[in-house]
């Protein structure tokens, strides 16, 4: 039974209750916050990190060095600094994970919003456009994509941007069409609301937290799709600093030097672990019924 | 049967103790947040992990609080039935209805010999019927079969026929007298509406903030109430023979709020008998002299009360002489709904069919009829929101968009704004220091502080979201109003006190008005004509007192004899 409070107003005789909102981040679990907390602070990290990290892509030491003080995660085969190449690339993996999510609100949340407002044909018609994208098998267009246009990071992005809105397209219009059905929208009608008033003010802020959540457990599977897309040659050539590239790489000397492939194995791994209870608390904030 | 509750952490209940003695019905009456539901489900062990509570629930000489799942699940099994308000979220949808009591009764021919004992005609063929292709009266008649399925000692009835029109009401409310007879169950029947229960209870059982106000034998108790708050409950209630010229009695105020500390009576605040002592000493359930029963109260002040607040009730204020342009006209309207079945197109169902409505500028019409009939239809047709298939809809003089009440005005604020937000919404053309003003007027108007327009409509209670639901049709006032169902969901004293509301802003302001509702009684008292409805037509039209004092379509007349009503108090 949730705790109310009781705020006397005005007469005395009149009474406005309050539900406690304060106590909402209580309602996220322990690991779900573990995960919050590390994620911000990789995420923080990445970016700073150009200021303080030696440069990622000039050899600074000779190669195959071990881990040390000077070189917390050792050298790679050609001399590069491990651990200022896994902050970089820990950088580039967030980067391209966030501006495939937000392509995909952006293109998806404005689509979703067209049709669940207007319904009718224009509905069945952005739906069935929806479909088709999202028929396209993602990973192959990315490899068909860079097979024309040539693999670069910014290929691979495009080609999963393109198939990552029609998921959120979905989301909003779903939203949007339960929410257009409840009497709230035919109040504000009443009201005399213009059509583009009521859809930004008496809709979309309904649609919010589903994409929110959504978007908050996305991270995790882009950051893996991505890297492993880059572990296949998909991304930047080398020498960028990217970490399916590194692992890929590394894996040479995974037992003459095994830093150099586990580095950024790791640093995948746990971006992904991170996201994923993030985004599970993150879940947990709005999904409280 | 003894149930013992202190609460006092969880303050839902703040101590109550109710025996009820096997084969009786007790009808627990309250407002809502009286606490009714929750000692319903204490009694069922079925209150959330979270409650804490004190004191016993012991049925048929088991202690369900405390007791481990494995004894409650056998009690419920063996001793309990339950009953709740909406049968379509109680029944599985996906399993038929035969295979939900066989699971209970065991065999089939038990099913069917309570299928037959529950009124469900034809129950052979029923059996294989999936609970969406039952009507609602049917399908509670199912929940009920399942709630008697294993004999139990107590059945408990939660709102069973809030959900259900009036006729079905009647015949399940029959029905429960008939099944306790039958069956020889007790039955703790939980529900906010006087008439329901003193239909069909012996004992009633008045709830208020979570103690006991009031308790005897139904006739002597609503005859003559000991406590002010039964007695309020009987002024304020909507019945047939009410007198339209003058407002309702109502009970001015807030319910206690669950978090409150109480130290005195619990219902002093709203009292008008209420004394220094009343808020200093809290009452005992004692023996009174109006009845056999217990009431709390110093006094026994229900009488006096009853007399207070009927002198208060005054006639209604003067009458704008504005002339207003309002009303509308509806000429030959039909709506049908393209019907499908499955993957087929099967008939359109004909919601509304060629219905010829006037009403004039200033006038007060009720739309009455159940669930089914077109009213809501014919309300969304003229509002604007429900196309016609053919006909016509004419919105009289500047033809200016009519305002909406709906039935749950929660539901018609956006979640996420303020109430400020959506008033200030209806006068956009304003400079913003114009419309803050505009909006406390509003507020003020429907006797609401100005600070209610800076909280979301959440945070109100229900009485307040009813008054800021008009503050929001009236900021700007409408030519027509247009109500469907405001007081269908309320407890009599806050339907009493939007009925007056309605009338107040109706004299003064000078709009026309629609009422839907399927409340003859408050269609009377709202209403100058009303026009009764079934199946998508209009089949009586007339005077408010032509209507229900002599009705002449027999689909009126069982309309009207379907109410529960009760003996009017003194």
């Amino acid at each position: 039974m949730p705790v109310r409070g009781v705020v006397s107003l005005g007469s005395g005789t009149e009474a406005v209750t309050r539900r406690g909102q304060a106590s909402r981040i209580r309602d996220i679990g322990a690991l779900e916050r573990v995960g919050l907390v590390v994620l911000l602070l990789l995420l923080s990290t990445s970016l700073v990190a150009p200021w303080f990290v030696v440069d990622p892509v000039i050899p600074v030491a000779p190669p195959f060095q071990a881990p040390s003080l000077q070189h917390v995660l050792g050298t790679d085969d050609v001399g590069q600094d491990v651990f200022s190449r896994v902050i970089f690339g820990l950088r580039t993996s967030w980067l391209s994970a966030a501006a495939v999510i937000a392509s995909a609100i952006v293109i998806g949340g404005a689509i979703g919003l067209v049709a669940g407002a207007r319904g009718g044909w224009v509905d069945a018609l952005l739906m069935r456009l929806t479909d088709t994208f999202l028929a396209l098998p993602g990973p192959v267009l990315a490899i068909a994509v860079a097979a024309t246009l040539g693999a670069s990071l910014r290929n691979t992005v495009i080609g999963i941007a393109v198939v990552w809105w029609p998921w959120y397209a979905r989301l909003v219009r779903g939203e949007v069409r339960a929410l257009a059905a409840r009497p709230h929208v035919d109040a504000a009608r009443l009201s005399g609301v213009s059509a583009p008033r009521l859809v930004l003010r008496h809709l979309l802020p309904g649609a919010l937290p589903p994409v929110i959540v959504t978007a908050s457990l996305d991270i995790q599977i882009l950051v893996l799709t991505l890297a492993g897309l880059s572990f296949i040659g998909l991304g930047a050539p080398p020498p960028a600093p990217e970490l399916g590239a590194m692992a890929a790489r590394g894996a040479d000397y995974l037992f003459a030097s095994p830093w150099i492939p586990l580095a950024p194995g790791c640093a995948v791994f746990i971006l992904a672990v991170a996201a994923n209870l993030a985004g599970d608390g993150v879940r947990d904030l709005f999904d409280r019924s | 049967m003894t149930f013992t509750r202190e609460g006092r952490e969880l303050r839902a209940l703040r101590g109550v103790d109710l025996a009820i003695t096997p084969g009786e019905i007790v009808g627990l009456v309250g407002e809502s947040g009286s606490g009714k539901t929750v000692l319903g489900l204490s009694t069922l062990g079925l209150l959330p992990k979270t409650a804490q509570i004190e004191g016993t629930v012991t049925v048929d000489g088991v202690e369900v609080n405390g007791a481990d799942e494995a004894t409650r699940r056998r009690l419920r099994r063996r001793s309990l039935g339950a009953v709740f308000q909406d049968p379509m979220t109680s029944l599985d949808p996906t399993m038929r209805i035969g295979r939900q009591v066989h699971e209970v009764a065991g065999s089939t021919a038990a099913v069917l010999h309570l299928l037959d004992a529950v009124g469900i005609p034809d129950a052979q063929r029923r059996l294989r019927d999936f609970p969406h292709e039952l009507s609602g009266g049917l399908r509670q008649r199912v929940m009920l079969a399942i709630a008697l399925a294993a004999r139990p000692r107590l059945v408990i009835a939660d709102e069973p026929t809030t959900a259900l029109d009036v006729t079905v009401q009647a015949q399940v409310l029959t029905l429960f007298r008939q099944m306790r007879d039958e069956f020889g169950c007790a039955i703790l029947l939980v529900t906010h509406d006087l008439g329901v229960a003193s239909t069909v209870a012996d004992r009633i059982c008045v709830l208020y903030g979570g103690l006991i106000s009031e308790i005897g034998a139904v006739r002597p108790v609503l005859d003559h109430p000991a406590h002010p708050y039964t007695a309020a409950l009987m002024a304020s209630r909507i019945g047939l023979d009410a007198d339209r010229h003058s407002q309702l009695p109502i009970i001015a105020g807030e319910p206690v709020h669950p978090s409150s500390d109480i130290r005195g009576c619990n219902f002093a605040p709203r009292c008008p008998a209420a004394t220094a002592l009343c808020r200093e000493q809290r009452p005992a359930l004692a023996a009174v002299s109006q009845h056999d029963g217990l009431a709390a109260c110093h006094f026994e002040a229900g009488q006096e009360v009853a007399r207070r607040l009927s002198a208060v009730a005054g006639p209604w204020g003067t009458t704008t002489t504005a002339s207003n342009e309002g009303g509308v006209s509806v000429r030959q309207l039909s709506v049908h709904f393209p019907g499908r079945r499955g993957l087929r197109r099967s008939k359109p169902f004909d919601a509304l069919s060629e219905v010829d409505l006037s009403v004039a500028a200033g006038e007060a019409v009720a739309l009455v009829g159940e669930s089914g009939s077109g009213k809501t239809t014919l309300l969304r047709a003229i509002a604007g929101l429900q196309e016609p298939t053919s006909g016509s809809v004419t919105l009289g003089g500047r033809g200016r968009r009519p305002q909406m009440v709906f039935q749950d005005a929660g539901s018609s604020f956006t979640p996420w704004l303020t109430v400020g937000q959506h008033l200030e919404e209806r006068v956009p053309h304003l400079p913003t220091a114009m419309r803050r003003e505009r909006v406390s007027q509003a507020l003020e108007r429907l006797g609401l502080p100005a600070e209610v327009a800076r909280v979301r409509a959440q945070q109100l209670s229900g009485g307040q979201r009813q008054r800021a639901a008009l503050a929001r049709a009236v900021i700007e006032p409408p030519d027509l109003l247009l109500c469907d169902e405001p007081i269908s969901a309320l407890d009599a004293s806050l339907a009493a006190t939007v009925l007056n509301l309605l009338g107040r802003l109706r004299r003064e302001l000078g709009f026309a008005m629609v009422f839907v509702t399927h409340d003859l009684a408050a269609a009377r008292l709202v209403a100058d004509r009303i026009i009764v409805m079934t199946r998508g037509r209009i089949v009586e039209v007339g005077a408010s007192d032509t209507v229900i004092g002599q009705p002449s379509n027999p689909y009126t007349q069982s309309l009207l004899a379907s109410v529960p009503e009760v003996a009017t108090c003194r």
